[in-house]
C-alpha cells in the first residue's frame, strides 16, 4: 500500500501540489490524468522520492517514505519506475541493463540475475535483443526493455510516467499491451498517462489532477461517463 | 641571414635526448593532474558544500596566476618552508601536476554535467547508491566527452613544459639553449627544438584523433 497524506510540494514559491490525499492498494492499477502542468509527474516522483515533499507524509507499506531516517535507497528497490524517455544505460547491452541493479544492489549472482533477466525479456517479447545496445532498438522496444529493467528488481510497485508519450503512434500498443499483462498479473501500478482509452480499460481507479489538486477520484466508468466536476468535464471534452 | 645547421649535427642527439625528459615530465605531471583533477571534480559535483567550495577556490587560484610563477614558487619556496631540497624535476612535476589538476577538474566536471540527468534518476529509481552509480553509469558515459578534452590538455602540457627549462630541467628546450650558448648561435638550436615540439604535438594530435574516432564509433 502507498498512502499519501496531505502532500504539499513547492518549487520555490510555486506550489504545484496542494494537499493530496490518496491510497494505492496492493494489486490496484491507478491512472493519473489531468492537464499539462497539473502536477501528475511531480506526484508520481514524490512516491519514490525523486522529488522531496515540502510537507505531508507518504507511507510505503509500514514505512514512512518521507521520514529523513528512512533508507530511501532500500525502499526504492521495491518501487520500479518507468520514464517517458526510457533512460536506458546506453553503454550497456539490454541484458546488462537488466542485470546491473539486481547484481549491484541486491547482490545476486550473475547466473541468477541473467536467468531472471532472460525470463523478463521473454515476457516483454525481446529475447532476441538481449545483446543489442539500446541505440539499436526502436522506441517501443526501448520502453519494453525499461519495463523489464524495473521488473528485474522484483518490485512490489511500478510507477509509470507517460510511458508512451515519446513513442511513434504505431509503437504505443506494444508497450500498453505489456503494461496490461503486468496489471492482469497482479502488479500494483500507478500510471501517469494521456492514453484515455488505456486508462479506461486497464485502470481500476482514475485520479484526476488539476492545478495541483486531486479534483476527482473514481472508477473509470464513473469518471469517463459521468464526471462530477466542471474541470473534469472540460478536460474530457478536450481529450476525448 | 645565413643558417648553418651543419655545425649542429653533432649536438642533435643531445637535444633529442631531451624528448625522453620532456615526455617523462609531461606523463608524470599528467598522471598527478588527472588523479588530483578527478578528486577535485568529484568534490565539485558532490553534495558536501565545503569540499566543492574548496575545489572551486583551488581551481580559481591555479587558473588565475601565471604557471611560471607557480613553478618558481614551488622550486624556491619548498626548501625554505619545509627544508626539503626539492629537485627541479620534482618542482616541475608538482607545479604542472597541481596546475593541470585545476584544468582537468573542469574538464571532468563539464563531462559529467553533460550526461543526461535522466541517467541519475534511472539509477536512483533502481536503488543504486551514489558510488556505483558514478563509477558504472555516469563516468563511463562522461568519458566520451572527457577524453578528447583531456588529449588537448595533454598537448598543452607538452608545449608549456618548455617553461621548466628556467629552473634547470634538462628538457628539449634547455638542451637547445645549452647548445646555443656553447656556440653563440641561437637561431638554429631553437629551430631544432621548435621542430621537435611540433612533431611531438602533431603525433599527440593524431593519437587524439584516433581516440576520438574510436569513441564516436561506440556511439
Ligand atoms: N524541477 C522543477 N523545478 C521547478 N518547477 C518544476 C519542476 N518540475 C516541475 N515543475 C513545475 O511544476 C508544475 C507541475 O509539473 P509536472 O511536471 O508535475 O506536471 P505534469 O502534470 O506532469 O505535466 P505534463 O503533462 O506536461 O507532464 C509545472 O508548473 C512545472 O513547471
Ligand atoms: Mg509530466
Amino acid at each position: 500500500m502507498i498512502k499519501v497524506e496531505n502532500l504539499h510540494k513547492k518549487f520555490g514559491k510555486n506550489e504545484v501540489l496542494s494537499g493530496i490525499h490518496t491510497t494505492i492498494q496492493k494489486g490496484e492499477v491507478v491512472a493519473i490524468v489531468g492537464p499539462s502542468g497539473s502536477g501528475k509527474s511531480t506526484l508520481l516522483r514524490c512516491m519514490n522520492q525523486l522529488e522531496h515533499v515540502s510537507s505531508g507524509t507518504i507511507w510505503v507499506n509500514d514505512k514512512k517514505l518521507t521520514d529523513s531516517s528512512t533508507n530511501i535507497m532500500q525502499l526504492r528497490q521495491s518501487i520500479g519506475m518507468v520514464f517517458q524517455h526510457f533512460h536506458l544505460f546506453p553503454h550497456k547491452t539490454v541484458l546488462e541493463n537488466l542485470i546491473y541493479a539486481p547484481m549491484k544492489v541486491k547482490g545476486l549472482k550473475r547466473q541468477i540475475a541473467e536467468k531472471k533477466a532472460k525470463e523478463l525479456l521473454e515476457q516483454v517479447g525481446l529475447s532476441i535483443k538481449a545483446n543489442e545496445y539500446p541505440k539499436r532498438l526502436s522506441g517501443g522496444q526501448k520502453q519494453r526493455v525499461a519495463i523489464a529493467r524495473a521488473l528485474a528488481m522484483e518490485p512490489e510497485y511500478m510507477l509509470f510516467d507517460e510511458p508512451t508519450s515519446a513513442l511513434d503512434p504505431e509503437m504505443v500498443n506494444e508497450v500498453l499491451d505489456v503494461m496490461k499483462d503486468l496489471g492482469n498479473s497482479g502488479m500494483t501500478m500507478v500510471i501517469v498517462t494521456h492514453e484515455m482509452a488505456f486508462a479506461r480499460e486497464a485502470a481500476d481507479r482514475i485520479l484526476f489532477l488539476d492545478g495541483g489538486k486531486l479534483v476527482e477520484e473514481s472508477e473509470p466508468s464513473a469518471f469517463f461517463n459521468n464526471p462530477q466536476t466542471d474541470r473534469a468535464k472540460a478536460f474530457l471534452n478536450k481529450v476525448l | 641571414m645565413n643558417l648553418d645547421f651543419g655545425q649542429f649535427v653533432p649536438n642533435i642527439p643531445y637535444i633529442l635526448q631531451g624528448i625522453l625528459v620532456t615526455l617523462k615530465f609531461v606523463s608524470v605531471s599528467a598522471i598527478v593532474g588527472f588523479a588530483l583533477g578527478t578528486i577535485l571534480a568529484l568534490f565539485k559535483i558532490g553534495r558536501v558544500k565545503v569540499l566543492s567550495w574548496l575545489a572551486d577556490a583551488y581551481t580559481s587560484v591555479f587558473r588565475g596566476t601565471p604557471l611560471i610563477l607557480q613553478l618558481l614558487l614551488f622550486y624556491h619556496a619548498t626548501p625554505q618552508l619545509t627544508g626539503y631540497d626539492i629537485s627541479a624535476f620534482e618542482a616541475g612535476v608538482l607545479s604542472f601536476g597541481l596546475n593541470s589538476a585545476a584544468y582537468i577538474s573542469e574538464i571532468i566536471r563539464a563531462g559529467i554535467r553533460a550526461v543526461d540527468t535522466g541517467q541519475n534518476e534511472a539509477a536512483a529509481a533502481l536503488g543504486i547508491p551514489y558510488r556505483p552509480m558514478m563509477k558504472d553509469i555516469i563516468l563511463p558515459q562522461a568519458m566520451k566527452n572527457i577524453l578528447p578534452a583531456l588529449m588537448n590538455e595533454f598537448i598543452t602540457l607538452t608545449k608549456e613544459s618548455a617553461i621548466v627549462s628556467v629552473i634547470g630541467v634538462f628538457d628539449i628546450m634547455r638542451r637547445s639553449q645549452i647548445v646555443a650558448a656553447e656556440k653563440f648561435k641561437y637561431f638554429e638550436p631553437l629551430l631544432i627544438a621548435g621542430i621537435i615540439y611540433y612533431v611531438l604535438v602533431m603525433m599527440l594530435t593524431l593519437v587524439g584523433k584516433l581516440v576520438e574516432r574510436r569513441m564516436s564509433r561506440s556511439d
